[in-house]
């Protein structure tokens, strides 16, 4: 018995270490509790006393390609089950063979019963396996045009809202001074002049050109049907306003900054962590890694990419949580069970904002305790000064499978021209598109 | 005269073998380092020798769960495919006849097939197999070791193979006239002579089912059930490695095998089948 | 004993294995070849439909495709070269009893229990910063600078890696057949004069002939499938430039999702990789020695 009571403890007790922040509510609880019963039902109704007893569901499986949240997803399983009785079982992935990995356990008919999308392509890939939520309580309360929808129906929930433009060290940067082409251009002259790398992108796809080229997708009038026309080949990169800015900006960015081939996302955050580099085209997701930096000497903000005289930041849903459609229906009813808890409890909510540190999609859930990256996303989403995810849109495998080589040849070939670069991509494009 | 040369040969082989070290060098040193310290100087020795990443790796992995699944898994399918192989090739070697050239010719050739191609009809077959013939072949340890001996068996029987020659059938006829049976004269006279090159498989396949990552993570999915390999993947993030924590799981990975490797390789020894001929 | 009992055992012994081959790799293999001929995504619940040799068609028109097979080829030729050359070599290191051999062979071995995708992240490093700063230091910038920034070199750093990996993996191969080698051939030899040179040629390489086709079709199907180490090292650039086939097919069967179309480039490769590597397996089998 006493070993029980002393097992009881350590698991309460990691409980509230992983509850951190939120621990004020669920404190008594669970103390009153490790003197009583053991079992992890009887505890759950107790500090859930105000809701009738919990219904007891089928044991259901998870699967999410956010390796950052694995840990503290656990952790909440394990709560999940002390406050209601019903199991969770998280499964594990590496990063991007997520995607490869769910389809193979699809194939064998080994599907997860909750899983994770990404917006686009994959979530148009993945559809036949996308539950209707559009009657679940839950979804109610996502905000505008954030739900993912599969003809006309609410299939799944952001995990949050991410956004990226510029950011930028304070000390070494107004941002004034960085309006318009001439001005961004102006600093970057300035910068290079007293040693400093100006603006840093860096070699993974979606940080030398797929986070970047989405301003000129962003800034079209209507982005998907000026994608449409480009897979039609109607309309030319080339030819159109605002890529032809971007492509100044590229050879601004090319002559007076280091080569981003030559640079990785660690090395890219661990130079403006330094003070070596002013500016890199990132998102709210790069502050854990300055964190690992500890106390960085100067204060940071994220600010738009001025193309084209554009004043918001790009911000979008990276992933979304679905439930399996072609699970059992009981299994869906647990599924759905699960969501409902993740997003309306206490708990639930207190992970989404403090655990996985995501910027909240859900207009029920408050975020007062932000670093300053997602404080700047969840203020420009708040006051609508947001441009959308247009990649989102593009062709499955287009940034990088087609426009990350061209753009590697670009930053390599030291003759290529922003303009040659676009005529590369309308090339690459019309071949992806086929 | 000799002992100069002796020594030099000696120097370069030292020489050598550091060179070969140098990227083993990085993932230990790496180890120990924060990622400001990894990003100053990733060549460097690290400033302090503190194993915190190698407890906190270990906490994560749940490493000795995680090492004794990979054991269970590992032991078990490399006995299997020595077992399976050693008899198969023999029969293949002292068969002199069209079929056996065949499946020789199949076995091998599949092992050009690059495995990508075929994980997704495989998931289906074994899918087929659990609900047509309700055989836990997915998530389960059995499963993984079935598919672990199919993969494996090809290499297994083309390395046997070769060395079966070196077997003399003069033994073997004579060991049939005493009266052995074909298992007998398998088991007694062969299998025995063919110790190097069972040891030199079994390395081989022990440090490729070891570290084999893709397989298991599509046919695994219980935490309980993961294999050290598996159990590192909380390091690798989509855009980021948490650098110390991944080089401190690689080498947690690596150890038990070294030291399995150390001391397999002295069963490597000379004159086995040279003495049996005598 | 009857041809019938020799059956028996024929079917004792081989069957068990052969069975869960054929589960495992044959019927896999011949499902894939049927969805050569579909279109398809890959996703289960999405359909197929038959499109006949349509796929084998586009993919003769795919120059990415044959840019990739063309660098396969490429690193496969120096691949199999320098792992042979230096495994053979660290195995006469290491059998010529030398005080220090026993922990030679350990660490010869060493880079092989590294698995793959690290081993790619990893030698990054030594790629980008430690050649970057012997390249300062020595003023040798023709030689040190980061390799995978240069189409040519970045299959050459492959090259390099897949070297570091498999030559430790030959030696124990060749140590194997070394090992097999009477001591009393050797002796003999050198009572009758014979050099280290004509020992080598007349006595030990011929012996080694089983080796030899081993570790060559070893090293030969480890270079043609080579996957880890791409997509860690190089990713396929710069530009495409050091993409593989296998990479390529995964790009086409889960990048773009176009399931048959990379069906039917891995089949379209095997047949070719298959008849070349069996006639070489043919040949050098030939020139085995019995005992």
């Amino acid at each position: 018995m006493r070993n029980v009571k002393k097992a009881f403890g350590i698991v309460t007790a990691a409980a509230l270490v992983a509850g951190l922040a939120g621990c004020g509510g669920s404190n008594g609880g669970n103390d009153s509790n490790a003197s009583g019963s053991p079992s992890a039902s009887a505890s759950g109704s107790a500090s859930a006393s105000a809701s009738a007893a919990p219904e007891k569901f089928e044991k259901i499986s998870l699967f999410q390609s956010k390796v950052e949240i694995a840990e503290p997803l656990e952790a909440l399983a394990k709560k999940y089950k002390e406050e209601t009785g019903n199991e969770v079982e998280v499964w594990g992935s590496a990063g991007d063979a997520y995607a490869t990995q769910l389809q193979a356990k699809l194939t064998a008919g080994q599907g997860p019963t909750v899983f994770s999308v990404a917006t686009g392509a994959e979530a148009e890939k993945f559809k036949s396996y996308l539950y209707d939520l559009s009657n679940e309580p839950f979804t109610a309360s996502i905000a505008p045009h954030m739900a993912l929808e599969a003809d006309g129906k609410v299939v799944g929930v952001p995990y949050g809202v991410e956004g990226f433009g510029i950011v930028y060290n304070k000390s070494l940067v107004d941002p004034k001074d960085v309006s318009n082409l001439d001005s961004f251009t102006k600093t970057l002259e300035k910068l290079k002049a007293e040693g400093k790398n100006g603006f840093s992108l860096s070699q993974e796809a979606y940080f030398l050109i797929g986070h970047l080229i989405n301003m000129p997708f962003a800034l079209q009038a209507d982005p998907q049907a000026f994608i449409d026309k480009l897979n039609k080949g109607e309309v030319k990169m080339a030819d159109t306003k605002e890529f032809q800015e971007f492509a100044k900006f590229l050879d601004a960015i090319k002559a007076n900054g280091t080569n981003p081939m030559e640079v990785k996302y660690d090395t890219q955050m661990g130079d403006f962590a330094t003070g070596k580099t002013a500016m890199v085209h990132q998102g709210n997701w790069s502050y854990g890694m300055l964190k690992d930096y500890g106390d960085l000497g100067f204060d940071i903000g994220m600010m738009p990419f001025p193309l084209a005289g554009n004043t918001k930041l790009s911000v979008g849903v990276a992933s979304n949580w679905v439930i399996n459609a072609k699970a059992s229906p009981e299994q869906i009813k647990a599924a759905s069970a699960f969501l409902n808890w993740l997003f309306t409890s206490e708990t639930g909510k207190n992970a989404i904002v403090n655990e996985f540190k995501f910027i909240p999609a859900l207009t029920n859930i408050e975020a007062d305790d932000l670093d300053p990256l997602s404080k700047a996303v969840f203020e420009a989403t708040k006051s609508g000064q947001t441009v959308t995810w247009a990649f989102n849109m593009f062709p499955q495998g287009i940034i990088v499978n087609d426009l990350a080589p061209a753009a590697q040849e670009f930053f390599l070939d030291k003759n290529m021209t922003g303009e040659q670069f676009l005529q590369k991509l309308d090339a690459a494009w019309a071949k992806a598109a086929k | 005269m000799r002992t100069t040369s002796k020594w030099l040969l000696e120097l370069l082989l030292v020489l050598l073998a550091l060179c070969f070290l140098s990227p083993v060098y990085l993932m230990v040193v790496n180890s120990f380092k924060n990622r400001a310290e990894l990003y100053q100087n990733a060549l460097a020795l690290p400033s302090s020798l503190s194993f915190q990443y190698y407890s906190k790796a270990m906490e994560k992995m749940n490493y000795w769960t995680a090492f004794g699944n990979s054991v269970f898994v590992t032991v078990v399918s490399v006995v299997i495919v020595v077992l399976l192989a050693s008899m198969t090739a023999w029969m293949l070697v002292r068969t002199d006849n069209k079929l056996s050239k065949i499946i020789f010719m199949v076995l091998v050739s599949t092992m050009l097939i690059p495995f990508q191609t075929l994980m997704m009809p495989l998931m289906q077959v074994m899918d087929w197999i659990r609900t047509n013939l309700h055989l836990p072949m997915l998530n389960t340890h059995g499963g993984l070791i079935y598919m672990n001996v199919g993969f494996h068996a090809s290499m297994a029987v083309f390395l046997y193979h070769g060395f079966i020659k070196s077997v003399p059938v003069a033994l073997e006829e004579a060991a049939t006239l005493d009266g052995c049976s074909k298992f007998g004269v398998f088991w007694r006279i062969v299998f025995p002579m063919l110790t190097t090159i069972t040891i030199t498989i079994a390395i081989l396949d022990v440090i490729a089912i070891w570290n084999d990552y893709l397989l298991p993570s599509l046919t695994l999915s219980d935490k309980g059930l993961r294999t050290i390999p598996l159990s590192t993947f909380y390091f690798f993030g989509e855009f980021t490695i948490v650098w110390n924590l991944a080089m401190a799981g690689l080498t947690l990975t690596i150890i038990p095998v070294v030291i399995f490797y150390f001391f397999a390789q002295k069963y490597i020894v000379k004159g086995i089948a040279a003495g049996a001929v005598k | 004993m009857s041809k019938k009992m020799d059956k028996v055992w024929f079917a004792v012994f081989t069957v068990p294995l052969l069975f869960v081959f054929a589960t495992v790799v044959i019927i896999p293999f011949l499902i894939g070849i049927g969805y050569s001929f579909v279109s398809w995504d890959g996703i289960p619940a999405n359909p197929k439909v038959f499109v006949g040799f349509d796929n084998y068609a586009k993919l003769f028109q795919d120059e990415r495709f044959l840019a990739s097979s063309w660098h396969t080829i490429q690193f496969t030729v120096l691949a199999l070269v320098s792992v042979n050359l230096l495994g053979l070599l660290l195995s006469l290191f290491v059998t010529a009893k030398l005080r220090t051999s026993n922990a030679a062979r350990t660490l010869f071995f060493m880079p092989n229990l590294i698995g793959g995708l690290i081993l790619g992240y990893i030698w990054q490093f030594i790629f980008t910063d430690a050649f970057k700063m012997v390249g300062e230091k020595t003023g040798l910038h023709s030689v040190f600078f980061n390799w995978l920034l240069d189409p040519q070199f970045a299959i050459y750093a492959m090259v390099v890696v897949f070297t570091w990996q498999m030559a430790g993996y030959t030696m124990i191969i060749y140590i194997a057949g070394i090992q097999g080698i009477p001591d009393d051939l050797i002796e003999a030899a050198k009572v009758d004069g014979a050099n280290l040179w004509h020992r080598l040629t007349r006595i030990v390489f011929p012996l080694l002939m089983p080796a030899f086709t081993i570790c060559l079709f070893l090293t030969l199907s480890g270079a043609f499938k080579i996957f880890d180490v791409n997509l860690s090292l190089t990713k396929g650039g710069p530009n495409n430039a050091s993409e593989m086939f296998a990479m390529n097919i995964f790009n086409e069967i889960f990048g773009y999702g176009h399931y048959g179309l990379g069906q039917a480039k891995a089949i379209v490769f095997f047949l070719i990789v298959a008849i070349l590597t069996l006639t070489q397996v043919v040949i050098t089998k030939r020139r085995e020695v019995q005992m």
